[in-house]
């Protein structure tokens, strides 16, 4: 397959123009995104780290539902480890196999749980893959809609991907591809939310004349664009480059504070229209403070970016 | 390594084998006043003309010149990875006056001034006023034609470097006529000549960058005059685009690559443990990294001819703002030591590890070269397509 980056971020954003908040997952499948770094002696596309965030930055940019990252955390272990292709093959067409979001090795915040077949496990020294048959999954209501997550307590049933270092290996690339999953789908969400704010601000007329008028409000809007082009450009700098898990995590909690920054003023500056349910704002809002939460919080992102960046410069 | 890198990557040994012979070594210990910055700043910028790497963006029939942006940009990472002094001195001369006369020069007024610019002729602008800053269409100061000569009176303010100054480039007004930008006309000033006063300008952190100029009669002749009369506000748009994204890319570089000043700063006060500390640490270097991807990236689409309008406002907020927190958070982890009076390092650069100097020098690019109030107007009006207010507001209708 020769399909570039570029050609799929394209195919992904027309696929999910227009569409707000749906799910789509047969057409994730189809389109093949699932596959995407996937390599090609395994079936996949081979694409690296630049095109999986730009895969999500559309999912994130429409809102789209369902289980997207964590299963390519999913076909992530697969392909990484010598389990049978036929697990793999099955996970790329779009059978469900999730994983946890929630980045404190509990198993909670797994999304689609109740339609998912397997469910990833990593725990230190092992990496697993866990028939949800005979699991227990509880239901948890978020206040963001576009995503649904649940507790789940598996059974002991275990299918061995890696064990060992090799397991912790596989861990962290599983773990950076959450991080980097979640940054993309941000700084998608951000752009579409700043597009919606400035078009209204143009539209909506006050004191007889657009908002958009208003320096005070024009600033905001600089301020915004900003902060989103400089997390945008660090995203593609570090997705495409040699960045350590550390600092993937730190520019997971960049483009999640951006994102949250974004929705905030997003509300605000779209007003009283801003705070009904019928606006899609709310929705923005939500998402980015679940995105904020999912995949360990920022402050702690933070602080292991400065630790380590303390001890490169004393090294 | 892929064909199109492999000449850069040769571009950059050579460079850096060069900078390891010949870069200054412990400069900022010695430039504790204005001679020894002068000495200095001479000294540097002789030597890269004499490397061949001091007008890289010149064209190519001038020594070192007839580089590409992508061969430009290798030597200022290379420049600011060797920590070497930045060209403070020589950068609107060989930016601003050479770029301006490339493009508006007569080949007699090339032929006179971009030599003695390779020379080490330093030049400055006379574009601000007292009453024109952000708008600068609206300067008063005013150029009578005489003859052979423009006569020429006002006061000119924020030149950059003034005080050390021979030329000047000098937007003035020769009518009140019509549109404010078409009364404008552009001349080259001889700073030794009759009628004119520089005055250093005492900037907040003790340095003086700035000066403001005085013309009191002051007669320059026609023959140097840049463009046509009337033409000068076309003239001035060569000056103030001069610069090709690179300053933000190699002062980027710079920011990054002073980052050990901060973890300095933390264990100097015993907080490697301090989790907060740890975290703003860690906040600090995303954005500063975020930074210099963005100015990597403006400058990738400059190379590639992808730039929008309004882009580069977005790498100029972006580099102010995170000066701003960069120089903030080391005064904040200085504590009382950073509010000891240390004598500046003249030149220096935008880190030197003097927190509160640091801070307020970080004002230079939050208000210098377009505040980030333009900035974010450009951002808004022509990124954003936001509309323009209304001209025409006055104290009268308002009331």
């Amino acid at each position: 397959m020769t399909l570039t980056r570029t050609e799929l971020e394209e195919a992904a954003r027309k696929a999910f123009e227009g569409a707000l908040a749906e799910d789509r997952w047969s057409m994730i499948a189809d389109m093949g995104l699932l596959m995407a770094a996937v390599p090609d002696a395994r079936g996949g596309l081979g694409l690296g780290g630049e095109a999986v965030g730009a895969i999500h930055v559309e999912l994130g940019r429409a809102l789209v539902s369902g289980p997207a990252i964590a299963q390519m955390m999913a076909i992530e272990a697969l392909a990484g480890s010598d389990a049978p292709a036929e697990l793999l093959d099955r996970a790329m067409a779009g059978d469900v196999m999730t994983a946890s979001l929630a980045a404190d090795g509990t198993l909670t915040c797994v999304p689609d749980a109740d339609r998912a077949s397997h469910m990833l496990v990593a725990e230190p020294g092992r990496v697993a893959l866990v028939p949800l048959d005979g699991a227990t999954i509880t239901p948890r209501e978020t206040w963001d809609r576009t995503r649904r997550l649940f507790d789940v307590a598996p059974s002991d049933d275990r299918i061995v991907l890696a064990e060992g270092s090799a397991a912790d290996a596989l861990a962290e690339r599983i773990e950076r591809l959450m991080l980097l999953a979640l940054a993309g789908d941000s700084l998608g969400g951000a752009d579409a939310i700043l597009t919606l704010t400035i078009d209204y601000l143009k539209t909506r007329r006050q004191f007889d004349r657009p908002l958009a008028l208003f320096q005070a409000l024009k600033h905001r809007v600089a301020d915004m664009k900003t902060q989103l082009a400089a997390a945008d450009a660090l995203f593609r700098a570090r997705a495409a480059g040699q960045a350590s898990l550390v600092e993937i995590g730190a520019l997971k909690a960049h483009a999640t504070t951006v994102y949250r920054a974004i929705a905030e003023e997003a509300v605000q500056l779209h007003g009283g229209i801003g705070l009904t349910m019928e606006h899609h704002c709310h929705l923005f809002l939500k998402r980015a403070t679940l995105n904020a939460a999912l995949g360990g919080d920022a402050d702690r992102r933070e602080a292991a970016a400065g630790r380590e960046k303390l001890a490169r410069a004393f090294a | 390594m892929d064909k199109g890198t492999e000449p850069l990557e040769s571009l950059r040994r050579e460079v850096r084998d060069w900078l390891e012979a010949n870069a200054p070594k412990d400069w900022r210990a010695a430039c504790t006043g204005h001679a020894a910055f002068l000495d200095t700043q001479r000294g540097w910028f002789a030597k890269l003309a004499e490397g061949g790497y001091a007008v890289p963006h010149w064209p190519a029939e001038w020594p070192g010149g007839g580089r590409t942006l992508a061969e430009q940009k290798v030597i200022y990472e290379e420049l600011a990875r060797a920590d070497t002094p930045r060209l403070l001195l020589s950068f609107m001369s060989t930016y601003h006056a050479a770029s301006t006369l490339f493009e508006w020069g007569s080949a007699a007024q090339q032929a006179h001034y971009i030599p003695r610019i390779l020379q080490g002729e330093i030049w400055c602008q006379g574009f601000s006023e007292p009453n024109a800053g952000s708008d600068l269409a609206a300067l008063r100061c005013r150029a009578e034609r005489r003859g052979d000569v423009y006569v020429v009176n006002g006061q000119k303010l924020w030149s950059t470097m003034g005080q050390f100054a021979d030329k000047c480039l000098l937007l003035v007004r020769t009518s009140s006529e019509g549109a404010k930008q078409a009364g404008l006309t552009y001349l080259l000033l001889d700073l030794k000549a009759k009628g004119v006063t520089v005055r250093p300008i005492h900037q907040i952190h003790g340095d003086e960058e700035f000066a403001e100029v005085f013309l009191d009669d002051v007669e320059v002749p026609v023959a140097d005059r840049l463009g046509e009369e009337g033409q000068g506000w076309a003239v001035a748009q060569s000056t103030l685009s001069s610069e090709r994204g690179l300053t933000l890319m190699e002062l980027s570089a710079r920011m990054r690559g002073s980052q050990w000043r901060i973890a300095d700063l933390i264990r100097a006060s015993g907080r490697e443990e301090d989790a907060g500390v740890l975290r703003d640490f860690g906040r600090l270097a995303t954005k500063i990294d975020a930074a210099v991807a963005i100015a990597d990236q403006f400058l990738a689409n400059r190379i590639a001819g992808e730039e929008r309008v309004g882009d580069a406002s977005l790498v100029k907020l972006t580099y102010s703002r995170t000066l701003r927190a960069f120089t903030d958070l080391g005064v904040r982890l200085g504590g009382i030591g950073a509010q000891y009076h240390e004598p500046i390092v003249f030149g220096g650069g935008m880190e030197t590890g003097n927190w509160m100097a640091d801070f307020m020098n970080s004002y230079a690019w939050t208000i210098a070269g377009g505040s980030d109030e333009v900035q974010r107007n450009i951002i808004a009006e022509r990124l954003l397509g936001m509309p323009r207010e209304p001209k025409g507001w006055t104290v009268g209708a308002a009331a």
